[in-house]
């Protein structure tokens, strides 16, 4: 029984590593204590969103805004799991590359999120709990060795309790 | 004298007027030596700003300043030579500036008015043709002496390049702190020299693409703040915010150049337009309806046209429409993709960010897409700006050893990029000439 718990836990900080902007957006990504005879809301529900799914992040290629076949199957796992966790919502994150120029960034790290999120509502999942968002180029995340590291073309799902007010309002 | 009392009386009826009283120097196409005397002061009086004799010190200081700042000149060294008097301000001894190998000449003179403000004046000179080149006087409160000596820098730079003012201008940039993974990102202003610089936005909320209204008195840039990017509108002299276009996605900012209305860019199921909207939030309308990115919009300075990137031909690339959104055609065909496009003042000329090869850079070219000129080494340098003498642009270079984002201003014609003073960190420059 352990183990599977450090998993959890070393997945935990990864996550929390990754998320750069929790200051900016608070997001109750851990969730309260679930209320007796509801359904099982998990503890950490964003470490086992990812033992679900296998990651919470999909790379995309540099320009990149389609969803490759190779994605299906995560995509498919955090369909699975949102549906299977009604109470929770997903806050669907666009990334863009360093080499975008900024405003474009933008632009294309919503249509990155904007079509992760298409597919969840296509498998299922109710669109009022997913919200799109881009951070453009603006939370480079772990900082690129060389200016050609592609590793800002990406989308970040994270879930959280919608338990109270709805988190996710405007769109 | 008899100029002297002329240029008061007429400085008296407005603040400040500037008379190009002969064709740009022929010698503009190299560096130009000026010597830069000490102002003159009639008579030494005591001002809120210290005494007239030593406002003129400093003003000649950074009067020195801003013209070694460009590579157009070259300030001669004068301190060993004998400070002009009074009178030699409008009747220079030409003899003496050509001993320093001086081409040019800058004189002036602060002098305390009865009603508490500085007269100054300030006069260009080709020494060896021995004529006046230009002349400009200007009459201010004793703490706007800064402001008069940048005018004063631009009546040299305006007079031997005949090109337009530079040094009165004003920056505003996204100043950055915090590590790289988890950056603060804040709304600073301030002019081009780096002084009178003040922060716009807290740094709570990331904020970013800050674009001016004309005349400096109002920003529009993009915040985060509630969790998605929409435009705001900051009156600076009052401090209010307006949120255009409040329960969407907005970002990309650019003012009309009449300050009525605004571009910007709005996404909406993942697809990002190009929209008008009123400088209120009122009368929102789309320009653009492409299924690809349109973004990145900037106006002509005549507010006809619009300038913008979009990759519906599947790469980012350039465009200009007309102001309705009509007449859309592609202007960018050179290697590598193009985006971040600014207008020139004297509305000649498109920068862009070049993205080549792995590495992106800064470049001109003619509105109608020819004549391209690339004139920054990269490997990271993007979103330019131009200056008011639409002869320099200002971008944003990062270094990616160091991890720092820097602002650097370069010459369009010979590029020779240097830094901008900044705080901390900088980024994204809007760079426009103050109201006269």
């Amino acid at each position: 029984m352990r183990r599977p718990v450090l998993i959890a836990l070393a997945i935990s900080c990864l996550i929390g590593s990754a998320s750069a902007h929790a200051q900016i957006w608070p997001l109750r990504r851990y969730g309260s204590a679930p209320a007796k005879g509801a359904t099982a809301i998990p503890a950490n529900p964003q470490a086992s969103f990812v033992a679900t799914a296998g990651t919470d992040t999909l790379y995309f290629a540099r320009r990149g805004i389609t969803l490759s076949s190779n994605m299906f199957p995560t995509l498919s796992a955090q369909a699975r799991w949102l549906i299977a966790n009604p109470t929770m919502t997903a806050r669907i994150e666009g990334y863009a590359d360093q080499q975008d120029t900024r405003s474009y960034a933008l632009a294309i790290g919503e249509e990155r999120a904007a079509a992760v999120r298409d597919f969840l509502v296509l498998h299922g999942v109710a669109p009022d709990r997913l919200k799109v968002v881009s951070w453009g180029k603006e939370h480079p995340g772990a900082v690129p060795l060389a200016i050609a590291a592609p590793v800002g073309a990406r989308v970040v799902t994270v879930v959280g309790d919608s338990g109270g007010p709805p988190l996710l309002g405007r769109r | 004298m008899l100029r002297l009392s002329l240029l008061a009386g007429a400085a008296l009826a407005s603040t400040a007027q500037t008379q190009i009283a002969s064709p740009p120097n022929p010698d503009s196409a190299t560096a130009t030596v000026i010597a830069v005397p000490v102002l003159a002061t009639s008579k030494n009086v005591e001002t809120p700003s210290g005494t007239t004799w030593a406002v003129a010190n400093q003003m000649t200081d950074v009067i020195s300043d801003d013209l070694r700042s460009t590579t157009r000149f070259i300030v001669a060294d004068v301190k060993n030579l004998r400070i002009p008097s009074y009178p030699e301000v409008t009747a220079p001894t030409y003899s003496e500036w050509t001993g320093v190998g001086a081409k040019a000449l800058l004189t002036g003179f602060v002098e305390a008015r009865p009603d508490g403000r500085l007269m100054i004046g300030c006069y260009v000179y080709d020494v060896r043709q021995q004529h006046e080149l230009a002349r400009a006087g200007f009459l201010v409160a004793p703490a706007d002496w800064r402001r008069a000596a940048h005018k004063c820098a631009d009546v040299a730079y305006s007079g031997v390049t005949g090109n337009g003012a530079m040094f009165d201008s004003r920056v505003a940039f996204v100043a950055q702190s915090g590590p790289a993974t988890a950056p603060v990102k804040r709304i600073a202003v301030m002019d081009l020299d780096g002084t009178n610089l003040t922060y716009v936005t807290t740094g709570n909320t990331l904020a970013i693409t800050p674009r001016w209204s004309p005349r400096t008195r109002r920003l529009a840039y993009t915040s985060f703040e509630g969790g998605e990017p929409h435009v705001v509108v900051v009156d600076l002299a009052s401090d209010k915010e307006q949120s255009l276009l409040p329960g969407g996605t907005s970002f990309a900012p650019a003012f009309a150049p009449d300050g009525q209305s605004l571009v910007l860019s709005v996404a909406v199921n993942g697809n990002t337009d190009i929209y008008a909207v009123n400088a209120d939030g009122s009368g929102l309308r789309r320009l653009t309806t492409s299924p690809a990115i349109d973004t990145e919009a900037e106006f002509s300075p005549d507010g006809k046209q619009i300038v913008f990137s979009s990759d519906r031909s599947g790469s980012q690339q350039l465009y200009v429409m007309n102001a309705d959104g009509t007449g859309q055609r592609r202007i960018s065909f050179g290697p590598g993709e193009y985006g971040a496009p600014a207008w020139s003042e004297d509305g000649k000329r498109i920068a862009f960010t070049n993205i080549n090869g792995g590495s992106m850079r800064i470049g001109t070219m003619n509105v109608d897409g020819t004549d391209q000129d690339i004139l920054t080494s990269g490997p990271y340098d993007s979103q330019p700006t131009w200056g008011p003498s639409s002869d320099h642009v200002m971008f944003e270079r990062k270094n990616f050893a160091t991890g720092h984002t820097s602002l650097f201003i370069t010459a369009v014609d010979r590029p020779d990029p240097h830094p901008v003073a900044t705080p901390q960190d900088g980024s994204d420059p809007s760079w426009i000439g103050r109201e006269q």
